[in-house]
């Protein structure tokens, strides 16, 4: 038990002192930006790891909560004289009030009224923002103030890199104090969670309201960071690549999903000149990862290196 | 502007299209009866149905625009049976946890793989199939084109058939139940793996011949089975999960509701956009007042 958390405690000093080398080392403004995504995408698949691997509740709204967040703070940035922090934490905070009503809609039945009510959920929300372009300048783009007055990635880097690394602790915490109890209890057996007194509506809702806060956060950098929203960012086809690499890193270990969000990015930009086929590829290994592999390919590594979960 | 031409041709068009939907959530509402299962692929089935007749009446030529139908439903038919056997039937063995997610899963990943794999073989272009047959039926001064009441005749003919297929046949018989009490079938000496496997082999041909009846309507393209899928997802919901019956009323209601709410919204674009969005405010209204859908059983 003491050697895994010591070996655990070297694995995270090790993870942030190369995040935190990387732009020593890497100068090419495109690969950092490659960085940067990457990053974005592990949060993105660790809040989907939380979700659908700790609390057992399988949603396709996390991309459609980033577009909401980043859209708020964007709109709130171009329409009125808000000062840019605050718009921000109107985006975030929108993600999470949004997160709720979703929650409390679907999360009082068992069943899977999640995922058919937020993939509807975000189609519908793209197709607000193509509808309504004479605001949201639809599919031309809207554009968002960057964060730096600078063209330079590398504060964006280091933005986000510490988002990730404080997200992921918040996360792990949560996990690791009560509530995450009552979440792996619903997700075993909701029965018997239920008469064992744990009120699992209320914890469902409050599983999916944090995950929603956190995507929040992703989506207002996002929105920041490429400086351009275009609706179709959130079509089903990009929260596809998240629950992918969440799946295929290890659904139920949040560092295995952060680290399939970013190993993945990575190879799907290198792939880049294969087009279509790089996701035939990833559609394919998903499939087969869920067949044969359910823990994921890097989950087990994990465990073997470290002697326990996380 | 509107009258009463109007809303009565709004409303002609919204039944014609309503049977469509109906016969591609009849797909669906099988599947997840019979194997309790819901098919994310589903739209994908219904964007290759039509491809396949694309692909038979255009690119091989000289192909009957009914027997391209036909053979889409067969092409479908022999998709669903594989993938039914190599990726779901494990769950129904017992050899997979959390089969819920597993089953979400792993249709998902399908839909994903399809839609990549058709986008890489055939491109984003648009395609469509030339029409069954020209001119259509006059109502007051505008028509209703002799495509759409081909596709909705047909879709009827193959609901009728569908039920008629399960209440008379012992292998409809059989499935009814598989769904009802998989164990208890099983004891009179049905095989439930294989019912399994002929629903969702069926399910996927009617979304395939609902791809390839609408192909001469609108045009296509590798994600173009997205809008349709979640429509069917709503459709079953509010007819109640596994309730054919609520998928067929459920599908002519949907439609109805799509098409007359064009008229609330005066600019014609938004009206149009906004048509797909009906689905999730029914969505919504079914899931706060009556959850269980309009003829579901109560969980």
């Amino acid at each position: 038990m003491k050697k895994a958390s010591l070996k655990k405690a070297t694995l995270f000093v090790g993870l942030l002192l190369v995040g935190l080398l990387v732009p020593l080392i890497i100068k090419s403004p495109y690969w950092l930006h490659v960085f940067v995504m990457a990053y974005f995408y592990g949060l993105l698949a660790a809040t989907w790891s939380f979700l659908d691997g700790y609390a057992g509740q399988f949603s396709f709204g996390n991309i459609a909560l980033v577009v909401i967040a980043g859209y708020t703070s964007g709109l709130l940035g171009t329409y009125t004289g808000l000062p840019l922090p605050l718009g921000m934490i109107a985006g975030v905070l929108a993600a999470g009030a949004v997160g709720l009503i979703i929650g409390y809609l679907c999360l009082r039945f068992r069943g899977a009224y999640l995922s058919l009510f937020t993939i509807a959920f975000a189609e519908a929300i793209r197709i607000i923002l193509n509808t309504e372009h004479k605001f949201t300048r639809g599919p031309c783009g809207l554009r968002v103030e960057g964060l730096f007055g600078t063209s330079s990635q590398v504060p964006y880097y280091y933005l986000m890199f510490f988002i990730l690394a404080v997200s992921l602790f918040m996360m792990y915490r949560v996990l690791k104090s009560r509530w995450g109890l009552f979440f792996k209890a619903i997700r075993e057996d909701d029965e018997a969670a239920s008469s064992m007194g744990v009120n699992i509506v209320r914890y469902k809702i409050i599983a999916f309201v944090v995950t929603s806060i956190f995507c929040g956060i992703g989506g207002v950098f996002y929105a920041h960071f490429s400086q351009m929203l275009t609706p179709n960012f959130g079509q089903i086809a990009t929260m596809g690549l998240v629950i992918g690499m969440a799946i295929i890193g290890g659904v139920e270990n949040l560092i295995a999903a952060m680290l399939g969000g970013i190993i993945l990015e990575f190879g799907l930009e290198g792939l880049r000149e294969f087009g279509a086929w790089r996701m035939v590829l990833f559609g394919g290994l998903l499939m087969l990862v869920v067949r044969f592999a359910r823990n994921g390919l890097l989950a087990p590594v994990y465990k073997k290196v470290i002697g326990e979960e996380v | 502007m509107y009258n009463a031409e109007y809303f009565l041709m709004q409303g002609a068009n919204g039944l014609v299209i309503g049977f469509l939907y109906a016969l591609m959530a009849l797909g669906l509402t099988l599947i997840f009866s019979v194997l309790k299962v819901i098919n994310f692929a589903h739209g994908e089935f219904y964007m290759i149905g039509g491809y396949i007749s694309y692909f038979l009446i255009t690119v091989v030529g000289g192909v009957n625009p009914f027997l391209g139908i036909i053979f889409a439903m067969v092409v479908l038919l022999v998709i669903g049976s594989l993938f039914e056997v190599s990726f779901l039937r494990p769950m129904h063995l017992g050899s997979v946890e959390r089969p819920a997610e597993y089953a979400i899963l792993v249709t998902f990943g399908l839909s994903f793989f399809l839609q990549n794999l058709v986008l890489g073989l055939a491109g984003p272009f648009p395609h469509r199939t030339p029409s069954f047959m020209s001119g259509g039926i006059k109502i007051g001064y505008m028509t209703l084109s002799a495509d759409r009441l081909i596709a909705a005749g047909l879709a009827i003919f193959l609901m009728v058939g569908l039920l008629l297929f399960m209440s008379k046949t012992w292998i409809g018989k059989a499935m009814r139940a598989v769904s009802q009490d998989k164990d208890a079938a099983s004891v009179t000496g049905i095989n439930p793996l294989w019912m399994n496997n002929i629903a969702f082999a069926i399910g996927a041909s009617l979304a395939g011949a609902a791809g390839a009846l609408i192909a001469p309507i609108f045009s296509f393209y590798p994600d173009v089975g997205v809008l349709p899928s979640l429509r069917a997802f709503i459709i079953v919901v509010l007819g109640g999960m596994g309730s054919v019956k609520g998928a067929i009323i459920g599908g002519i209601v949907i439609g109805l509701v799509e098409s007359m709410g064009i008229a609330l919204i005066p600019d014609m674009s938004r009206a149009l956009a906004y048509r797909e969005l009906y689905g999730l405010m029914i969505f919504a209204l079914v899931l706060l007042f009556r959850p269980r859908g309009l003829f579901g059983e109560a969980q």
